[in-house]
């Protein structure tokens, strides 16, 4: 049951060879059972979540609900009424609860889904290693002397640990897709202004997107399509929202990459990754037969606007509890927000213009593909308190450099599925690394046709972690 | 390049006190956004290469947008 993916759940709740209680019950088991080692939960909604399941037990259009019964959890940036919204912080702790689900959890509601639980993350949102110094790491369910990436280590961690099918967090510079890559699950980063953003605590606003974890690429379409559409307030509640009508995707996962123009991203994505990250968009590229590689102009340009732009807003953002209790930031962020909140106007307003020139120019590429690889990560997940990494001849920080290979992508708002693949590291062959499969705007189908191929080739998996 | 007088400056300006502790993080992570934005200067850009940042009007409420 705990390796039973979302599509099974809402398939046997809603023949009724499953009562969504049962459903919610077993999650809960699973995370009271294992979440002592893991600890990917910061709060876990017992008395709601039952509720909620015995209402779609007895609902009238339970036999209909897509998601009827799935257990799942958020990142604990969404608001869930009743609680405050942490964003992995202690000064949120002081915030009054929120007063209703985020838009996105009372969607995914509305389809008969079921929230169990928030999840833990680097404080607000600004890292990649989820080492939270105020909740204590969240531990990589295949290794727990390993971190389970950021900053939505919680959700990628409770997915790989089989607690819940399903979870939902928020990459502004990799942070689905670094998790993802290093707890071997299916992640997806819509592109920005995809999906509303109502109700989530924002970290930078010009990059900030939403998406969810899974352990299957039917999981993760299901999920999207039950999350798209238009904002029903006022398109001011979250300006970045593109206000696109649904373009559901579940049911072209079946044409697979058929059709689709497929290359491998060269310069940067190969430079700035170890062995196992380019043996795996090697096996990726090899099991879609294609041998064309791809490069972007000023890739490490991008990668800086993204972190200027980062800098800028984040510290902008953040300024107010900077001055007055920067005591009660994370050590891991104090310094970083701080130094953000100097940075001069005109270097934020020139990383915009580079965004754009960016975005022009690989516009131009797209013409010619539909769906680009790049690792998702330089290499498998790194233990506990890891502070540089090697790669090349460059001695980087270790927890910055994971999003070395993410960061120029979403620099420019564009869709990613991140597919995990195994074995790719010798010396730690036990251990996921991701594959980004990056598709022009607005065509997350491609992406995830692309990965359900990958999947159902038998290459790319989302085992649950054994052991625990 | 030795960013600690404009830290201190912009700091100062901005009312956001440094402790002894914090600052040599400060000062680290500053000069790396420095190196960041330098290599960003030294993309050459037009007059018309606009922001990535786009102002959407906000109509009001009632209106065939809301």
């Amino acid at each position: 049951m705990n390796a039973a993916d979302a599509t099974s759940i809402a398939a046997q709740v809603r023949d009724g060879a499953l009562s969504a209680r049962a459903a919610a019950q077993r999650s809960l088991a699973r995370i009271e059972a294992t979440d002592a080692r893991i600890n990917a939960f910061s709060a876990r909604l017992a008395e709601r979540a039952l509720k909620r399941a015995e209402l779609i037990d007895v609902h009238p259009q339970r036999h209909k609900m897509p998601l009827a019964g799935v257990p799942f959890a958020v990142k604990n940036l969404f608001d869930v009424a009743g609680l405050p919204t942490l964003a992995g912080s202690k000064i949120e702790r002081d915030a009054a609860p929120a007063r209703r689900d985020a838009l996105l959890v009372r969607r995914l509601e509305a389809q008969g889904a079921v929230l169990v639980g928030a999840l833990h993350m680097d404080e607000y949102a600004y890292g990649f290693s989820t080492e939270n110094t105020h909740y204590g790491p969240t531990r990589n369910p295949h290794d727990l002397s390993r971190i389970s990436g950021g900053s939505s280590g919680g959700s990628a961690a409770s997915v790989a640990a089989g607690q819940v099918p399903l979870s939902l967090g928020s990459d502004t510079n990799g942070s689905i897709r670094v998790p993802s890559s290093l707890c071997g699950v299916f992640g997806l980063k819509p592109t920005f202004g995809r999906l509303p953003r109502v109700g989530s605590y924002p970290f930078v606003a010009s990059l900030d997107t939403l998406g969810p974890f899974a352990r299957s690429v039917q999981d993760l379409a299901l999920a999207y399509d039950a999350m798209q559409g238009p904002l029903s307030g006022p398109p001011s509640d979250d300006p970045a929202c593109a206000q696109r009508p649904p373009q559901p995707t579940l049911q072209m996962l079946s044409q697979g990459a058929q059709g689709l123009r497929i290359a491998v991203l060269g310069g940067w994505f190969r430079e700035m990754a170890l062995a196992e990250a380019t043996d795996a968009v090697d096996a990726v590229a090899q099991a879609l037969a294609t041998t064309r590689l791809v490069e972007l102009p000023e890739v490490e340009r991008a990668r800086a606007a993204a972190f200027v732009v980062t800098c800028g807003e984040g510290g902008a953002l953040h300024l107010p509890d900077l001055k007055t209790r920067a005591q009660d930031f994370d050590p891991l962020t104090r310094d970083r927000f701080l130094a953000n909140a100097l940075v001069p106007a005109a270097w934020v307003v020139q990383a915009q213009r580079v965004r754009h020139w960016f975005a022009r120019h690989v516009a131009r590429v797209f013409e010619t593909v539909d769906v680009l690889l790049a690792p998702a990560t330089p290499c498998v997940a790194p233990t506990l308190g890891t502070e540089w990494l090697q790669i090349g001849d460059r001695r980087l920080p270790a927890r910055a450099s994971m999003g070395l290979l993410t960061q120029p992508i979403s620099c420019i708002g564009l869709p990613v599925v991140t597919v995990p693949l195994w074995g790719m590291s010798a010396a730690q062959p036990q251990l996921p690394i991701g594959v980004q499969l990056i598709a022009a705007p607005w065509r997350e189908d491609h992406a995830l046709r692309v990965a359900a191929q990958l999947q159902a080739s038998g290459l790319c998996s989302a085992p649950v972690a054994q052991g625990l | 390049m030795d960013h600690s007088a404009y830290v201190d400056a912009a700091a100062a300006t901005l009312g956001l006190k440094i402790s002894a502790e914090q600052r040599p993080g400060v000062l680290q992570f500053f000069a790396l956004a420095a190196g960041m934005a330098e290599l960003l200067q030294g993309l050459p850009l037009q007059p018309h290469d606009e922001s990535g940042n786009v102002f959407l009007p906000v109509p009001p409420q009632g209106g065939p947008d809301t």
